[in-house]
């Protein structure tokens, strides 16, 4: 059992999302980095696709009437605990009864994912845990952790054990690697240079749905497009411009024309981007792209 | 960077930058395989529905063309080759559900009906009859969870979206967007002209099958 004391920003019940809806108009969604939030629930013994909460920018005042085996990855937050322990980042940390945890701000990053031993049990919606905020449905009623909320959690499985996990290492300032896409060829060759040369920000109106970037004007051909299928990662550049990098909770069919695609390995640092954060993009081939296998988190012992 | 763009992309000539397989293949990311299927959309999204491949995670259908979502890193059969490459001699008939959607045309429900007849040059009652006489095909959905784009609509109700968007629609509004005839599931902000409701309940994530209309359906308005 846990009970939000203070809202963070965004607080949203997360697990793997629910891929195979997009005929229906039905996005995967999912935590913003499923291998951290996976990392996080062997951390504290669960299921690698148990619910655990998606935290964004600005943490939430947690208490554990009962104490609570949890863990913490991704961003490193400003934080607090009641009992004045050190809050570790990547191992497993044991709450006691009546202890409180506090999420402040994001230090380093954008989005940090808390685990709990069992994992939430909130219900399956569309065979999933994840909140899908722009439809109102899933996580914990459909929306973001408010004051006052109260979840509680499965029962835990086996002994508790003191693990660290060592995420992959990441080159902080990395242009992200992207696939060329289906409409670059609408593109001119100005629009091209800037979108590749070119260093954009990442807006502050930016979710879940997607990130805004504002930078170099991005100049192609102004046809009228049908609608096609997209995903996370998909870079839409509407007539301003202005790229538009799909999120999780974006939408799966789109008309405006796709530059590239940011691949799969790289959309934990897609997670990671906070409004005014630089964004740069290069190229990879189709086939060094689909071998990128996702990072892998290494889990120890604490000794 | 930019000579490796230039490289891939010579000037005047879509390609993916990628060897692709097929001539008519575009990647959307790395994952996503986007599939020009033209007129026979439905038909080949049924087909690949079916097949159940394993590297597939999700088939998105859209306007004449298929996305195929991979499980990362999984390979691209000879299965899915050979699927895709299949000529689908005959175009297999839709045979989906037909749905009557009762539907309040014109006035508070409908606030741009008027100004569509004008544009149509017809009265109301007759934009709202050959609205409702005629069967309309699911496309696909998108935009938002269970928002279907319809096939059918008369040539003479072809109406261009809204020059700036509601801010709020409401859920159940019966729209036109260009070619195609959509229903908002549920409220929020829209660019198309609407023209009635309907209590229809389009998206329901709690129902087993969450979502009223699928690709393939057919739907007949009927005015209430």
């Amino acid at each position: 059992m846990i009970e939000v004391v203070r809202a963070g920003l965004c607080d949203l019940v997360m697990d793997p999302g629910r891929p195979g809806w997009g005929a229906l108009g039905v996005p995967a969604g999912g935590a913003a980095d499923a291998a951290a939030l996976a990392a996080a629930n062997r951390l504290v013994g669960n299921d690698v696709a148990a619910a655990g909460l998606e935290i964004t920018l600005a943490g939430p005042l947690l208490r554990f009437p009962a104490g609570c085996v949890a863990a913490l990855t991704g961003a490193r937050f400003a934080a607090q605990r009641s009992s004045s322990a050190a809050v570790a980042w990547d191992e497993t940390l044991v709450l006691s009864a009546g202890e409180t945890l506090s999420l402040e701000r994001a230090q380093d990053g954008c989005r940090c994912w808390l685990a709990l031993r069992g994992g939430l049990a909130v219900p399956q919606v569309m065979g999933c845990r994840s909140t899908f905020l722009p439809g109102g449905f899933g996580g914990h009623l459909g929306r973001a952790l408010q004051a006052g909320d109260r979840l509680a959690c499965e029962p835990g499985a086996g002994r508790v054990r003191l693990l660290r996990a060592q995420p992959p290492a990441r080159e902080r300032a990395a242009p992200l690697r992207v696939v060329i896409g289906p409409q670059a060829g609408l593109f001119d060759d100005a629009g091209l240079a800037a979108f590749f040369a070119g260093s954009y920000r990442v807006n502050a109106t930016s979710d879940r749905r997607g990130l805004r970037l504002s930078g170099p004007a991005v100049t192609h051909a102004r046809v009228e497009l049908p609608s096609q299928g997209v995903l996370p990662g998909a870079i839409q550049v509407p007539p301003d411009g202005q790229p538009i990098i799909l999120g999780w909770d974006g939408p799966v069919t789109g008309g405006y024309p796709v530059i590239a695609g940011v691949i799969a390995a790289d959309l934990p640092m897609l997670a990671q981007l906070q409004p005014g954060d630089a964004v740069r993009f290069t190229t990879i081939e189709l086939e060094a792209a689909r071998e990128q296998a996702a990072a892998q988190w290494d889990i120890e012992e604490l000794g | 960077m930019q000579r490796s763009v230039k490289k891939s992309n010579p000037r005047g000539k879509p390609k993916s930058g990628q060897p692709s397989p097929h001539p008519a293949w575009r990647w959307v990311g790395e994952r996503g395989l986007r599939v020009a299927t033209g007129d026979a959309t439905l038909a080949r999204y049924a087909e690949l529905a079916s097949r159940k491949l394993p590297e597939i995670e999700d088939v998105i259908p859209a306007d004449g063309s298929l996305l195929l979502v991979f499980r990362q890193g999984a390979p691209i059969s000879a299965e899915l080759c050979a699927a895709l490459a299949a000529p689908l001699a005959e175009v297999l008939p839709v045979s989906g559900t037909l749905h009557e959607i009762a539907v309040e045309y014109g006035g508070k429900a409908g606030p741009d009906l008027r100004a569509l007849a004008t544009r149509a040059g017809v009265g109301m009652s007759d934009f709202v009859s050959s609205h409702a006489a005629v069967e309309y095909t699911v496309a696909f959905l998108g935009f938002q969870p269970g928002f279907p784009y319809m096939r059918g609509l008369p040539a003479g109700l072809h109406a261009p979206r809204r020059a700036s968007p509601r801010a709020r629609v409401a859920a159940g509004s019966v729209a036109i967007g260009g070619a195609y005839c959509g229903i908002y599931p549920s409220a929020g902000p829209g660019g198309w002209q609407i023209i009635g409701r309907t209590a229809a309940v389009l998206f329901d994530p709690a129902h087993d099958a969450p979502a009223l209309l699928l690709p393939g359906d057919r739907v007949r308005f009927v005015p209430a």
